[in-house]
């Protein structure tokens, strides 16, 4: 094979960005179908989308099917119905709380917050793990040690229990939960796992040619150590999720989050009016959004499987 | 006249079953091994070389699939033994020291204690202390002193653990040994000491070897015959001077004009142009054709058969190379 | 003392010590002499190939000459533009990273050696992007032009695949581009053939000395296998325990060994030669690491010659003994 003369012309053809994109979605094509092949991936997805519908179909419906007065997720009551909580009827497929407000509603109201929660804690955990665990890694040293001894420290206190202590301080909304939660999680244990993935890039030989020509620390983390931390946090951030909408309803549930609606306050809501412990006559106030965590925490635990097989290539059937 | 050879492959067929498809790993490979003779198997990655050796001892992966020929020892086909039979053999017969075997050994037990426990698991009925004295003797053999038999495998350099690991393959004192590139991560002075080690032993327990590799040189130092193989199937076989001196198919001449020598003349080194095919869809006819300086519209067609050409030297080629004394 | 030929590197008394053991608040006393006082010059034009079994300091050597660690003493000098001698070791900051441009390196592992996120474009393409050379499209044709000269044609349906798609021997080709994408004088290769196959190595081989001679650049080839050495290389440097030992033109090193290490290490490689009778290596015992190192000849505990003037007397230096072949032994 003989090498041809440098003289060649080369007309450049696309403009470069087309091409990325091109490559791209070549790529997300290929994901796409080892992600399908796992059927667990596209049950969580199914559902994911399940939910993402409910979410969308609220606002429609209040303003077309459900007369606002009735369905209003905070202060609707149904005066044709005598006793409240009431089981499901035709007018309220899920029943009323025990406050007169229709529990199909208010489980659908509820799911856009949760969906906001959960993604904004991931994106945050995600995004400060990968940062520090890329410089902890990168650069070793006392400040490896200080980012280290500071997961350490979250990892020690049991994190409903500093949840508990913190709203008592502060108030705390849907959006500053998701913030807490991703900033607990980010430097915490999650940023150790990135750090030890950060630790075996950080030895491969490209990233010494990345030195040779001349490339500075912040090029060589940032376009070599970080990309190829991606996969990994794009599978973080699935089970991110769940453990962000799991800690959301179990302090609602105790009731020390300053939130209007969300499914921990409707079991909150459910137990304050005493009906918890009501035996399976009241099961539409606790099965519906207890129903609704365990899914939705599911789906994405699902699809965070379905993932690791995309990213891990080791465990793909052969 | 010839004695019935020790082993006889008779084309012998596997698949690997992926997704994408069935990789066709190995194709009608033949050969024959004679008691106390080295064989050498050379050819590339993806050849076949390492399936042929992995096929011989049944240790093949669940989506391997043999689908033809036969492979007889003293005339029992061992494709068609059970697993249980099989255990019989292994160790027993035919022993193998693998590729990268330096990591074989478990580093949490002492070396010696690894060796006996493979013997007592191949003979039920030894008596430990037999089997320790085995393990000793097998030491002596090998050129390790027999102390080091109660120390842990990170205590042992890299030379010493490969002729550990022989040690193992010897315990049973089997008819056949396959050696899968046992000095490719040994430094060269260490690996001539394990090759020097591994020929005295071999000829002095009679046995009969396997020696897979891709560097020529050490095959040429080892084998006393030599096997050539290409995508899967075999293009050559012939002692080793009939294979240096007189190479008759094109791949194996290219492969001697393209392996750098440090005595003689230097001459330039020809490079093989292309790449070697994909086993998921080779090519039809000969293997070799896409890349061969020699192919002719029938090689493009028809696959060649492997035979004799005379006194012993099998070819599978349409148009062989003429025979031109390669000088030393 | 210096083959002919305006120097185009000039390594003087490079030294790397390792410390190992203790901690941050007392060092340990104990260091490896991985390199230990080396030197040895590359005219222009020329490849030096440095051999020697692991251990022996070839790679440190590497690494030091591309700054990706640094001497614990000791001089790199590169020539620069004007043929001036410049301390690569003395260099920081913005002028090392300039200087970064005369200097590449080729690594062994083609599949490690190249970011499998990244396009092939990309790859190559990142000399040039980290030194500012040039725009995005310039980039684009010079990336084209050098996958056309590393025999990766058509350049256009190289370009834009990833690492994963190519073979090993492709992906080498990547590595050779991207090494010498942006015209250094000198390149350092780490065993860049030893993790491919034998027909594609050959083809490799040829292409680095084809370019060699065609963008006037000099290796230093590091490698452990002798045969390749002869084929790529000039000159010969045999390394052992952090020293280098023999020095000289290839083929005379090669056909007159005078040190006795080299001579064992000859006398260990095997010969694609059925008919040829190789004698056993004349050598001892086992390879040890150098750590504090006795003040005596390195090899005095495994050589075959070795004399009370070996023992009583540091490490002998390099001696000229006609013509460019030079030896580190008291006993030649």
């Amino acid at each position: 094979m003989t090498t041809a003369p440098a003289d060649t012309a080369f007309q450049i053809q696309e403009p470069l960005w087309k091409i990325r994109l091109r490559i791209a979605w070549k790529g997300l094509k290929q994901n796409w179908a080892l992600f399908t092949e796992n059927k667990i991936g596209l049950v969580g997805l199914g559902i994911i989308l399940f939910f993402g519908l409910m979410a969308l179909a609220h606002p429609i419906l209040m303003h077309t099917v459900w007369e606002p007065n009735i369905y209003d997720p905070f202060i609707g009551n149904d005066p044709t119905i005598l006793r409240h909580p009431s089981p499901p009827s035709p007018r309220h497929l899920l029943g009323t709380d025990p406050v007169g407000r229709d529990v199909l509603s208010q489980l659908m109201y509820s799911t856009q917050s949760e969906f906001i929660l959960g993604l904004l804690a991931a994106v945050v955990t995600v995004t400060i793990a990968t940062s520090v665990g890329a410089i902890s890694a990168y650069f070793g040293g006392a400040l490896d040690a200080f980012f280290m001894r500071l997961a350490d420290l979250i990892n020690i206190l049991p994190f409903i229990a500093l949840l508990v202590v913190l709203t008592a301080f502060f108030d705390f909304g849907m959006i500053e939960l998701a913030l807490l939660i991703g900033v607990l999680s980010g430097f915490g244990g999650t940023t150790i796992i990135f750090k030890a993935q950060a630790l075996t890039i950080k030895v491969k030989p490209y990233i010494e040619a990345a030195k040779v020509a001349g490339g500075s620390d912040l090029h060589i983390i940032f376009r070599h150590i970080v990309p190829n931390l991606m996969p990994l946090a794009f599978l973080n951030m699935m089970f991110t999720v769940t453990g962000a909408i799991f800690s959301e309803a179990a302090l609602s549930f105790f009731g020390l989050l300053n939130l209007r609606m969300s499914w921990g306050i409707m079991i909150n809501t459910t137990q304050a009016a005493g009906y918890l412990l009501g035996g399976w006559k009241y099961w539409y106030l606790i099965v519906p959004p207890g129903l609704a965590i365990t899914l939705l925490c599911s789906a994405f635990y699902l699809v965070g499987r379905a993932l690791d097989e995309v990213v891990n290539p080791r465990l793909r059937r052969r | 006249m010839a004695e019935k050879p020790l082993l006889s492959v008779r084309d012998l067929s596997m698949i690997y079953k992926t997704r994408k498809g069935a990789v066709s790993a190995i194709d009608h490979v033949s050969f024959d091994l004679r008691r106390g003779e080295s064989l050498g198997l050379v050819g590339e990655s993806g050849c076949g070389k390492t399936s042929v050796a992995m096929a011989l001892l049944r240790l093949l992966p669940d989506n391997a699939q043999i689908t033809g020929g036969q492979i007889l020892l003293d005339g029992v086909d061992l494709i068609q033994l059970s697993e249980e039979e099989m255990q019989n053999i292994r160790w027993k017969r035919i022993s193998m020291v693998f590729q990268a075997a330096m990591n074989a050994l478990d580093p949490v037990y002492k070396v010696g204690d690894q060796i006996v426990e493979a013997i007592e698991r191949h003979e039920r009925d030894i008596d430990p202390a037999e089997a320790r004295k085995r393990v000793e003797a097998l030491f002596k053999l090998v050129g390790i002193d027999p102390k080091m038999a109660d120390r842990y495998p990170h205590e042992f350099s890299g030379g010493m653990r490969q002729r550990a690991i022989i040690a193992m393959a010897l315990a049973c004192n089997p008819d056949l040994i396959i050696a899968d590139e046992p000095t490719t991560a040994l430094d060269v002075i260490v690996q001539d000491q394990v090759l020097r080690e591994l020929r005295q032993v071999q000829k002095q327990m009679g046995m009969s070897m396997i020696y897979i590799s891709h560097d020529i040189a050490v095959i040429a130092e080892v084998a006393e015959r030599i096997a050539i193989m290409y995508a899967g199937r075999m293009c050559e076989l012939a002692s080793a001077v009939e294979i240096f001196k007189r190479p008759r198919h094109p791949y194996t001449v290219a492969l001697m004009s393209a392996f750098p020598s440090i005595v003689g003349e230097k001459r330039p080194l020809v490079a093989l142009g292309g790449e070697p095919p994909d086993l998921l869809f080779p090519p039809p006819g000969c293997r070799f054709h896409p890349r061969c300086p020699r192919a002719l519209d029938i090689c493009k067609q028809q696959q060649p058969p492997f035979e004799d050409i005379g006194g012993g030297h099998y070819l599978a080629c349409w148009n062989p190379a003429p025979v031109v004394e390669v000088q030393s | 003392m210096t083959p002919n030929g305006i120097p185009l590197v000039q390594v003087v008394g490079l030294k790397k010590y390792y410390p190992i053991g203790g901690n941050i608040f007392s060092p340990g006393k104990l260091k490896v002499h991985a390199v230990d006082d080396v030197s040895f010059t590359i005219p222009a034009g020329k490849s030096l190939g440095l051999v020697g079994e692991s251990g022996c300091g070839k790679t440190t050597t590497g690494k030091l000459l591309t700054r990706l660690i640094d001497p614990t003493a000791g001089k790199i000098l590169i020539a620069d533009e004007k043929n001036n001698l410049v301390d690569l070791a003395a260099l920081k900051g913005a002028e090392l990273k300039r200087f970064r441009r005369r200097v590449q390196m080729i690594f062994q592992d083609p599949y490690e050696s190249l970011n499998p996120r990244l396009t092939i474009f990309d790859i190559v393409a990142e000399p040039l992007a980290v030194q500012g050379i040039g725009t995005v499209l310039d980039r684009e044709v010079m990336v084209a032009k050098m996958l056309e000269q590393v025999g990766l044609t058509p350049a256009t349906s190289f370009m834009f695949r990833y690492p994963h798609e190519l073979s090993g021997g492709q992906r080498q080709r990547v590595a050779i581009a991207r090494a010498l994408v942006i015209n250094p004088s000198f390149v350092v290769a780490d065993e860049p053939t030893s993790m491919l196959d034998v027909s594609i190595r050959t083809g490799v081989m040829n292409l680095m000395m084809d370019l060699a001679q065609k963008l006037e650049v000099s290796y230093l080839y590091i490698t452990h296998d002798l045969a390749v050495a002869r084929y790529t290389s000039d000159d010969l440097a045999v390394m052992y325990m952090g020293k280098i030992v023999e020095y000289g033109p290839t083929e005379e090193v090669l056909h007159h060994p005078l040190h006795p290490y080299t001579r064992a290490l000859i006398s260990a490689v095997p010969v694609p030669d059925p008919t040829f009778k190789r004698g056993a290596p004349e050598i001892k015992g086992s390879i040890s690491k150098p750590i504090n190192p006795l003040p005596r000849c390195r090899f005095y505990e495994r050589c075959p010659i070795a004399a009370k003037v070996c023992e009583d007397n540091d490490h002998p230096p390099l001696e000229d003994k006609g013509g460019g072949h030079q030896v580190a032994c008291y006993r030649v």
